[in-house]
């Protein structure tokens, strides 16, 4: 008895996190009447797609979650839906622009970051599923300082990084001080260690590249399956540490029964040619919407989205 | 008879024991994933691995290391150090010592004692950010008189890119030229290597036909000429090293995927040769030559996504064998490519794998 005593106080920060932050409850809030959609009602999925065994799809939300917002009324800088097919071994990652313009669950129109700001996880996952025609089972939210925690915590990840990445404008918000102040970074290319910081300056940077939010999207997922590749390494008796480090900038719908389940799951996933990568880029969306906001030309994204994640 | 209070007293030691053992035995179990790299002085090389010849020089957590007969040096504190460069008479260095919003390239000897600044890149007081630059991969020419490198001038505001410069090592930045036009919003063009014959190969940033940033290999002959590409924006290379004999060039290249190959091409002096992969199975960086010609040196992780070690890679990997033949006249045919592994040289390091290496003979 006394040993498992000792295996529950190990287990204890573990815990505390698991209670904390999966199993969040989504609150589907009710929208204001709308009438028009930005998006063309979505096509019924075939049977046949849906029919996949096991297979499930997940919302990714990144946000910026520093002094300049109030708690949980954060944008979602990053948004990427993830779908899983066990059976096959096979995931596809969408990356969702923050910047796109569509009609938001709470109601009205508006950049598709906002959506969470307005409404929390409930609001973001119901604006996706009515924008883009998809079912979402799940949601993971993570702070800008959980991701930098969390890569700290697995001893910092491997990756290619596609090009030097300098900004003169990038935020310096994460540590304290006045949240509008800026800082320069410099993340050199190629093959290379980065720890938690530096990685959340490759994925966040977006002044220095053409592409801006959307070429972020493109590290934000590299730097996602760098995560991947690293958790292949880790132990049960890992949790602990990984628990205490990303306290309080984890939220999930997952339970933690389900959690336990997929972590052996995500270990079987070796072959990255089955890991596939969407981006929303021109003829997808285009620039000129209001208030800088990215156009989207529905009629080519929902074939694709419905094809990738039906 | 034992007492109750005795007996109470042992099952609360023996409980408190088997728990603190229960604690202490799960934290062993651990997959040391976190494990922080050792430093290069602490953790020597294997006994059992290859004596380099000459000096190698590293960086490692913003410190400089010497690697000299199988011995580790420190030459300079951990201050943001990086991208050790040698003279040619390889009897000092150049190098960056990296600050949180500029970067300048320091002379030093080979002991690490700084002997001159080269670069000034801090603002001036009451200047905005943008008025700091960075200055990385420092090369000089094969005279010695003149430093290349990657500096973030000219740049538009939001648009900050390296270009390729060469100033004279006892002058100043505003003595310099600029020979490169980069693109913009790519990141730029960095990685200068100086050619006997004039002009440098360098690395080119831009935006591929599928838009993603790609790196290429760039040759430029003089002031004011364009560019040539030697590679392709497929192929995604970057890290030019040229060897010793000028001959070949060994580099870095991704094929736009998260994975690296060491490739090695003839050189002969305008374009490049067949490619010839010679590492594909690591996440390779940073090739250098062996000043003898022996091997290439490089670094890439002992384990999938750990920290960068140093390993060596002998000439035989990449070079087979010529097999003379018996009838005299004939062409010499290479034999088939002898199964030569890369020789780990380090085990519990983390090597800077943004920062070239050094190798003086």
């Amino acid at each position: 008895m006394s040993s498992v005593a000792g295996g529950l106080a190990y287990f204890l920060p573990a815990a505390q996190l698991a209670f904390e932050s999966t199993g969040q409850v989504i609150t589907v809030p009710s929208p204001s009447p709308t009438q028009i959609l930005l998006s063309p009602a979505p096509s019924t999925p075939s049977p046949t797609a849906v029919a996949v065994p096991g297979a499930f799809t997940v919302l990714l939300l990144g946000s910026d979650d520093d002094s300049k917002f109030n708690a949980d009324h954060v944008l979602t800088q990053s948004m990427i839906l993830v779908r899983v097919v066990p059976s096959r071994k096979q995931v596809t990652m969408l990356s969702i622009p923050r910047d796109l313009y569509v009609h938001l669950s709470t109601g009205g129109y508006g950049k598709i970051d906002g959506a969470y700001s307005y409404g929390g996880p409930g609001a973001a996952i119901a604006t996706v599923e009515q924008d883009f025609g998809v079912r979402v089972d799940d949601y993971i939210w993570v702070g800008l300082l959980g991701l930098v925690k969390l890569i700290d915590a697995i001893g910092g990840i491997d990756v290619v990084t596609s090009h030097p990445v300098l900004d003169d404008y990038y935020p310096a918000d994460i540590y304290g001080g006045w949240p509008y102040d800026y800082e320069r970074v410099a993340v050199l290319a190629g093959p290379q260690h980065l720890d938690g910081i530096h990685a959340m300056q490759y994925v966040r940077s977006r002044h220095g590249d053409l592409q801006s939010d959307l070429g972020r999207s493109q590290r934000q997922q590299q730097v996602l399956m760098a995560i991947r590749q690293k958790a292949k390494l880790l132990s049960p008796e890992d949790l602990p540490a990984l628990s205490k480090a990303i306290g309080g900038e984890l939220k999930t719908s997952i339970g933690l029964s389900r959690v336990a389940s997929l972590l052996p799951l995500a270990a079987s996933f070796d072959n990255p040619d089955q890991i596939r990568q969407i981006f929303l880029i021109s003829p997808y969306t285009h620039g000129g919407g209001p208030g800088g906001s990215l156009t989207a030309d529905w009629n080519r994204i929902l074939p694709l989205v419905h094809q990738y994640f039906p | 008879m034992i007492s109750r209070v005795v007996l109470g007293g042992v099952l609360v030691v023996l409980m408190v024991f088997s728990g603190t053992t229960t604690y202490i035995f799960l934290g062993t179990k651990t997959s040391k994933v976190a494990a922080i790299p050792q430093k290069p002085t602490a953790a020597t090389p294997r006994a059992q691995a290859t004596s380099l010849p000459g000096t190698l020089y590293l960086a490692q957590a913003g410190a400089i290391y010497s690697l000299r007969v199988g011995r580790f040096h420190q030459l300079t504190p951990e201050a943001g150090w990086t991208q050790p460069s040698l003279f040619p008479d390889g009897q000092r260095l150049v190098a960056v010592r990296r600050f949180a919003s500029y970067s300048d390239v320091y002379i030093m000897n080979t002991f690490g004692r700084v002997q001159k600044a080269v670069t000034h890149n801090i603002a001036p007081p009451r200047r905005e950010m943008g008025a700091n630059h960075w200055a990385f991969y420092p090369k000089l020419s094969a005279d010695g008189k003149t430093l290349w490198l990657a500096y973030d001038e000219p740049k538009f505001g939001y648009d900050v890119i390296f270009s390729v410069w060469s100033m004279p090592i006892g002058g100043n930045i505003h003595q310099g030229k600029l020979w490169t036009n980069a693109d913009d919003y790519t990141g730029g063009d960095v990685q200068p290597i100086p050619l006997r014959q004039g002009g440098a190969i360098y690395t080119k940033y831009s935006y591929g036909p599928d838009i993603r940033l790609v790196g290429q290999l760039y040759y430029v002959t003089s002031l004011h000429s364009v560019g040539r590409a030697l590679t392709t924006p497929g192929e995604d290379c970057r890290s030019p090293a040229m060897s010793p004999d000028g001959k070949q060039v060994a580099m870095i290249c991704t094929y736009e995927k998260q994975i690296s190959y060491l490739v090695v091409a003839s050189w002969n002096g305008r374009t490049l040769g067949p490619r010839k992969k010679v590492i594909t199975d690591q996440m390779v960086a940073q090739p250098t030559w062996a000043p003898d010609g022996s091997g290439i040196a490089y670094l890439a992780p002992a384990v999938p996504a750990g920290p960068f070690q140093l390993w060596f890679l002998p000439k035989a990997a990449y070079t087979p064998p010529v097999i003379p033949t018996p009838s005299p006249g004939a062409e010499a045919s290479p034999s088939p490519s002898p199964a030569v592994k890369p020789i780990q040289i380090t085990m519990n390091n983390g090597f800077d794998a943004t920062s070239p290496l050094a190798w003086a003979p």
